[in-house]
C-alpha cells in the first residue's frame, strides 16, 4: 500500500513536471524516475533551514536494485584548516592547509552503510566520501601528512551540521520505490545543490541519475545581501542612517513621555 | 520568532536578541556605560561570527550614543571643541583599526585578536571598576565624605599646540585629546565597543575635564567614530549585518533610555559592583578559551 502510494506520488511528480524535464529524465534513465519535493528552496527572513525529500521508482520487473544511495551536495568551496598550537601559553591557530573543491554541504542517505556493499575505491570514485573530494593545495606541515587535516575537515563540517554521512536509512520497497529525506540547516550556503541517485545491484553500479536544486535568497534577504556585496559603501551609509534615525527617534520618544 | 541573518548566514531567535540587547542596554544605561563591551561577547557566545558581531555592534553604538547625547546637549554639557579634537584622533584610529581588522581576517587570526583585546581590556576595566565601586561602598558605609581634589595642571597640559576650551574651562595642548581619540577609534574598530570606558577615565584623569561635560563630550565623539567604523567595516570587510543591527538597535536603544531613567533615581554603587563582576566573568571566560587545552585542535576557515 505504502509502496503504491509512493509510486503514484513519484509518477504524478514526473508527469506534472515541465515537459522538457520529463523528456530529459526519460532519456537519461529509461527505467528510473525520480522526483524532488522542491526544485527551489527560498531563503526568506524566517528561513530556518529546509527539508527535502527525494522520491524514486525503478520499474524493470525482476531486476530491482539491491541498494540505493542518494547524495545531496552543496556548491564547492575552498577551505583552510588550521591547527592550534600552544604559543606563550595561548592556543593559537597555526599551520594552515588549504583544500579546494570541498563540498560546502554533503548529506548521504543509503539503504545500508555504503561500506557494507562497496569497496573503498568505488566510494571514492563515485564521490560518496566528502573528505576524498577535497583536493589538497600546497604543502602540509613537515611533521604530519594531509590525512589528519582531511579527517579534521570532515569532523568539523559534521560538527557544524553541514556533513551528514549517515542520514536516516533510505526506504526501499520491494517493488523498487524509494524515498530519502534530508534536512538542510540554515547555516548551509545558498547555491546550486547536486542531487545524485545511485542504484546498485550486488555491489555494482547499475544506474546513476544526476539532478539539481537551487537554494537562493529572495526578497529582503536578497536585497540586503546583494547591497552589502555590490555597493558596500552605500550599504554602510544605510546602516549608519538607520542607526542615526533610530537613535534620534528614541531620544524624542523618551523625552516627551 | 526566528529570523535569518543575511550576512551572518544563520538563523537566530529575534526576540531573544532584542531581549538580551535590551537587558544589557537597560543595565548599562543605569550605570552610565555603553554596554558594547558586554553585547559583543554575548553575540559571539551565541554563535554569531566574531567579525560580524564586532562590525554590526558599531551601528548599534552609533544609535545609542546619539540617543544619549541629545539629553546632554540640551543641558549644554558637551564640549564641542574638545569633542571634535577627539573625533579627529578617532578618525585616524578607527581607519587604522579597520585596516588591522581586515589584515588579521585575511591571516585567519582575527578571532584571536578580538579575544586578546577583550581579555586585556575587560580584565583591566573590570578590576578597576570593582576596586573603585567597593571603595565607594566602603566610604558610604563609614559615612566619610568623598574627598575633593583640587584640579592641577598635569603633564598633558604642558605639551605644545595649546588651545582654549571655554566649555571645560581649560587651556591646554590639543595633542592629548587627539591621542585619546586614536585609542578610542582603534578599540571601536577591533572590539565593536564605543570606547567610552577608556575615553571617560582618560578625560577625567589626563585632561582633567570637569565631570559634568565628560559623558556628553565622549558620547559626541563616539557617534562619529562608531558611524565611521560602520561604514569602513561595511566597505572593507563586508561584515555589517543590517538585520542583526536592527534587532540590536531596537533592544539596546530602548533599554538604555529606560535604564537611564531608572538609574537617575538609584544609587549606582551596588550596580557597578555587579557590572564589574559581569565584566570580569566575561574576561575570564574568554581567557579560559585561549589557555585551556582545546578538545578539537583543528579549526576551519573559508
Amino acid at each position: 500500500m505504502r509502496a503504491a502510494l509512493l509510486l503514484l506520488a513519484a509518477l504524478a511528480a514526473v508527469l506534472l513536471a515541465p515537459p522538457a524535464a520529463h523528456a530529459q529524465a526519460l532519456r537519461r534513465a529509461p527505467d528510473l524516475a525520480t522526483s524532488i519535493s522542491d526544485e527551489a528552496v527560498s531563503v526568506t527572513s524566517d528561513y530556518r533551514g529546509a527539508r527535502l525529500t527525494v522520491f524514486g521508482v525503478h520499474w524493470r520487473r525482476g531486476r530491482a536494485p539491491s541498494d540505493v544511495v542518494v547524495v545531496l551536495r552543496g556548491p564547492s568551496e575552498t577551505q583552510v584548516v588550521r591547527r592550534k598550537r600552544r604559543i606563550a601559553g595561548l592556543w593559537i591557530n597555526t599551520d594552515p592547509v588549504r583544500f579546494r573543491g570541498v563540498p560546502s554541504f554533503f548529506a548521504l542517505a543509503s539503504t545500508r552503510p555504503v561500506g557494507e556493499f562497496l569497496d573503498g575505491r568505488t566510494v571514492t570514485d563515485l564521490g560518496l566520501d566528502p573528505g576524498a573530494l577535497a583536493r589538497l593545495e600546497g604543502e602540509t606541515p613537515a611533521d604530519t601528512d594531509s590525512t589528519s587535516y582531511r579527517r579534521a575537515l570532515v569532523r568539523l563540517k559534521q560538527a557544524e551540521g553541514l556533513y551528514v554521512l549517515r542520514a536516516q536509512p533510505l526506504l526501499l520497497e520491494e517493488d523498487g520505490a524509494f524515498k530519502a529525506t534530508f534536512t538542510i540547516p540554515a547555516n548551509a550556503p545558498v547555491g546550486v545543490y547536486g542531487v545524485d541517485v545511485f542504484l546498485f545491484r550486488g555491489g555494482r553500479l547499475v544506474q546513476r541519475k544526476p539532478d539539481e536544486i537551487v537554494i537562493s535568497r529572495i526578497g529582503i534577504e536578497k536585497t540586503i545581501y546583494n547591497a552589502a556585496q555590490r555597493d558596500p559603501l552605500l550599504y554602510g551609509l544605510a546602516a549608519v542612517a538607520l542607526a542615526l534615525a533610530s537613535g534620534y527617534a528614541a531620544a524624542f520618544a523618551f523625552q516627551r513621555r | 520568532m526566528s529570523i535569518y541573518l543575511p550576512i551572518a548566514e544563520m538563523s537566530v531567535n529575534g526576540l531573544l536578541i532584542i531581549l538580551i540587547s535590551g537587558a544589557i542596554g537597560f543595565f548599562s544605561g543605569m550605570v552610565g556605560v555603553g554596554g558594547g563591551f558586554i553585547m559583543t561577547p554575548a553575540l559571539i557566545f551565541m554563535g554569531v561570527p566574531p567579525p560580524v558581531a564586532v562590525a554590526t555592534q558599531a551601528s548599534q553604538i552609533t544609535a545609542s550614543s546619539l540617543s544619549g547625547v541629545i539629553a546632554h546637549a540640551r543641558r549644554r554639557a558637551v564640549d564641542l571643541r574638545m569633542g571634535l579634537l577627539i573625533t579627529i584622533g578617532g578618525v585616524a584610529g578607527s581607519t587604522f583599526g579597520v585596516w588591522v581588522f581586515a589584515w588579521m581576517k585575511a591571516l585567519g587570526q582575527l578571532d584571536l585578536l578580538i579575544s586578546l583585546f577583550y581579555v586585556l581590556f575587560l580584565g583591566v576595566i573590570g578590576a578597576l571598576m570593582l576596586w573603585e565601586s567597593v571603595a565607594a561602598l566602603r566610604r558610604r558605609a563609614s559615612g566619610a565624605a568623598a574627598t575633593r581634589r583640587r584640579r592641577k595642571r598635569g603633564w598633558a597640559h604642558r605639551l605644545p599646540m595649546r588651545l582654549r576650551f571655554p566649555q571645560s574651562g581649560l587651556y591646554m595642548s590639543a595633542l592629548p585629546p587627539i591621542g585619546i581619540g586614536v585609542v578610542t577609534g582603534v578599540l571601536a574598530a577591533i572590539m565593536g565597543v564605543g570606547g567610552g570606558f577608556i575615553a571617560v577615565p582618560a578625560m577625567i584623569y589626563i585632561l582633567r575635564m570637569p565631570t559634568n561635560v565628560v559623558i556628553g563630550t565622549s558620547l559626541f565623539s563616539i557617534i562619529i567614530i562608531a558611524a565611521l567604523v560602520t561604514v569602513l567595516q561595511a566597505a572593507q570587510t563586508r561584515t555589517v549585518d543590517l538585520v542583526l543591527a536592527a534587532l540590536l538597535i531596537v533592544g539596546g536603544v530602548i533599554g538604555a533610555q529606560l535604564g537611564a531613567r531608572v538609574g537617575a533615581r538609584l544609587k549606582a554603587e551596588e550596580l557597578r559592583v555587579i557590572l564589574a563582576g559581569v565584566v570580569l566573568a566575561t574576561a575570564l571566560r574568554l581567557l579560559w578559551d585561549l589557555v585551556a587545552r582545546p578538545t578539537e585542535i583543528f579549526v576551519l576557515a573559508s
